[in-house]
């Protein structure tokens, strides 16, 4: 990548395998060890890559601009980071005492149940460590929600960033399968009836549904079996998956470096500012200055997880029974606009006296739920082909308008589906008839998330033509 | 080990020297091992016999978990006709001790499209949509509908209609009059035996479409 070369090359000369730093016993050590198998090129290289200058950062140009609005949103992947290794240190913990049994009558405690129970009260700090686990997966997903649509308006794939958007995009798929999976662990009545509607939905899927919830839940419905499997996922297999997918995602970034503020990539730019900036003080080599950040921040999201986890740990509810589903339901936040979804195109049927038919080559093919999951897995597809579907290679948000619109319309529909899913507690809480409850709703659904975006079009693309306007009016 | 075209006679016309057919058999060898170890997957399918119902299965109603209820406390007990002693009056009740049903009595003028047996009917709890259990009275005490927590869905005990299972059963259950379910909520026919209320198992697979 051209931006790479104008970077002065940092430090790789200087490298000599830390005789200075070491005292006479550690390099007898250090040699006895390399006499054997020979490390010294691998520290060296990992010396090199640590003291490596990422090839570019954004605040070189726009330091002051930048620095308090975009801040938060470019760290949020290191947060995430930071939080997938608490969450794997403390979930290894809880795996010490979680035991994966899900044998019993339903409505009694099974052994999952009683271990749950018995981590929040005997283990010694087992409710900090299991609180801490619950909060980070909880962030992790909200930092992931706000990396990946900082990621999405800024449109990183058309400047060569392409896999790493894939990679990332399957991720997001990896941490809704960790949170899937890890809800139903305590075998609680909201775990359990929050996966028995997932797994009724994948069943759904056209053709494959059932081969589907066969192979990964061994049943169509849940049972011990599921359970096991379940565990197995979340402590086993996707573990080695996220260190796969996300290590890629990661080293990556080592690779192509930070990615820039778009006007960086204007190549008028790009000529005038090379060479003139040095890295600011903030970002110079890897170590230290690069990670500084990084550390800072994720002490402070360590903070707020501890303090969350320690005083707003949720206990397991009522012992899961199958013959009995719990008055109030909802999935995790950040299912919530699935749920809505669903419930909203029953409405939606209802209001226009739709009743969808029974089956559509062998397919509840406009049933709600399998709607639902076309929308879902088209939205899904979707992100993962961006850099398929969506190319050129203006990356400025504001120059965008069609694309930054549409962002914008996915934030409204995702927040206004996400409060139609609380329809009932909202009716309730508000006291208001679910009857009068559900068409202002319903109808939100619609009309807000197009308020927003179609404004923010027209004026995005008014902006726009000004600006082309502008720059040919220079050129010329 | 360098192979040099000339040793080989030329009336010999491999198509492939010694070397290109060692790396395809080993090739090939080692994918036949990958592909024949997808086999094993197979094990991840639900093994056969788990689930089935074992020796004589009690066919009467049990009365079932909800709580506060008039039932609550009958709790796992026999369902009786005497304790439906007015119209309209109905509890949710477990069926051959995994089915999830409801047992109505209901106002037989009232009734379309099926007869009761001495007042009631028993439909299928196990909504149509996503399997949740549908609830009587207990969501929405003044609707007399099958109401579903989990998607809002409702069907109508009063209104019985055809309908047709994704296994292309033909049945007939209460019709669907809000919300996302895709079908009728399968009755189950009722017989009466010493006061008790027993379900008359047919065709059990219209139950089990969430089994």
């Amino acid at each position: 990548m051209e931006r790479s070369q104008e970077l002065p090359a940092t430090s790789d000369s200087t490298i000599s395998v830390g005789e200075s730093v070491m005292s006479s016993r550690t390099k007898r050590l250090y040699d006895w060890f390399d006499k054997r198998i020979n490390i010294s090129p691998l520290i060296a290289e990992a010396q090199r890559s640590i003291n490596f200058a990422l090839p570019s950062t954004h605040t070189r140009q726009n330091r002051s601009k930048i620095f308090w609005f975009g801040y938060p949103f470019y760290y949020a992947g290191s947060i995430l980071a930071f939080l997938a290794i608490l969450q794997g240190i403390t979930g290894l913990l809880l795996a010490f005492h979680y035991v994966p049994s899900a044998v019993g009558d339903p409505g009694t405690p099974t052994q999952a149940y009683t271990s749950v129970q018995n981590i929040m009260r005997s283990v010694p700090l087992g409710a900090l460590i299991r609180g801490i686990h619950q909060w980070g997966a909880n962030l992790l997903v909200a930092a992931l929600v706000i990396h990946a649509f900082w990621a999405f308006f800024r449109s990183p794939y058309r400047v060569g960033r392409e896999i790493s958007w894939v990679l990332g995009a399957l991720s997001l798929g990896l941490a809704l399968a960790y949170s899937f999976s890890g809800y139903l662990l305590p075998w609680d009545q909201l775990g359990y009836w929050a996966a028995t509607i997932s797994v009724q939905i994948m069943r759904s899927i056209p053709v494959l549904g059932d081969l589907i919830a066969q192979i990964l839940l061994g049943g169509t419905t849940l049972s011990p079996v599921t359970l096991v499997r379940m565990y197995f996922y979340h402590v086993s297999l996707l573990p080695v998956v996220a260190i796969v997918l996300v290590g890629a995602h990661i080293g990556l970034v080592m690779l192509q470096g930070v990615s820039e503020p778009e006007e960086v990539w204007k190549p008028e730019k790009t000529g005038q500012a090379s060479g003139q900036k040095q890295a600011g003080p903030l970002f110079g080599p890897f170590l230290p200055q690069q990670i500084t950040p990084v550390l800072i921040l994720s002490l402070i999201t360590l903070g707020i997880v501890i303090l969350l986890g320690a005083y707003a740990v949720q206990m397991p509810g009522d012992p899961a029974n199958r013959f009995l589903t719990p008055q109030f339901i909802a999935p995790e936040w950040y299912f919530l606009w699935a749920y809505g979804l669903l419930k909203w195109v029953g409405w939606v049927y209802e209001v226009v006296r739709f009743v969808p038919p029974a089956t559509v080559f062998g397919i509840d093919l406009l049933s709600a739920k399998v709607i639902g999951i076309l929308v879902a897995a088209g939205m899904f597809l979707v992100l993962v082909l961006m850099p398929v579907i969506d190319r050129g290679d203006e990356v400025r948000v504001l120059r965008r308008p069609l694309k930054t619109a549409i962002g914008v319309w996915a934030i409204g529909l995702l927040s206004t589906l996400t409060l139609y899913a609380l329809n009932e507690i909202l009716s309730s809480y508000l006291s208001i008839p679910i009857d009068t409850m559900n068409p202002l709703l319903g109808s939100i659904v619609i009309v807000v998330p197009l308020a927003v975006a179609v404004p923010f079009y027209v004026i995005l693309r008014r902006h726009a033509a000004k600006a082309s306007a502008k720059a040919s009016a220079k050129g010329a | 080990m360098t192979e040099k075209a000339a040793d080989v006679p030329k009336k010999i016309r491999h198509r492939m020297n010694r070397r290109q057919f060692v790396q395809t058999i080993v090739s090939l060898g080692i994918a036949g091992t990958v592909v024949s170890f997808l086999s094993l997957l197979m094990s991840l399918l639900p093994s056969a016999g788990a689930g089935e119902e074992e020796g004589q299965v009690d066919n009467v109603f049990k009365y079932g978990p909800d709580k506060g209820t008039w039932y609550s406390d009958k709790s796992g007990t026999d369902v009786k006709l005497e304790d439906f002693d007015q119209v309209g009056k109905g509890a949710g009740v477990l069926w051959r001790g995994r089915y999830p049903a409801i047992v109505i009595r209901v106002d037989e003028s009232k009734l379309q499209g099926a007869t009761a047996t001495n007042g009631l009917i028993a439909l299928a709890a196990s909504c149509t949509h996503l399997c949740c259990i549908a609830t009587w009275h207990l969501d929405r005490p003044n609707e007399d509908v099958l109401f579903c927590r989990c998607h809002d869905g409702a069907f109508d005990p009063y209104n019985i209609v055809k309908d047709v299972m994704l296994n292309g059963a033909e049945y007939t259950g209460a019709k669907v009059i809000a919300g996302p379910p895709p079908r009728a909520a399968p009755i189950i026919p009722i017989e009466i035996t010493d006061g008790k209320v027993a379900g008359v198992a047919s065709d059990l697979g219209l139950y089990d479409f969430c089994g």
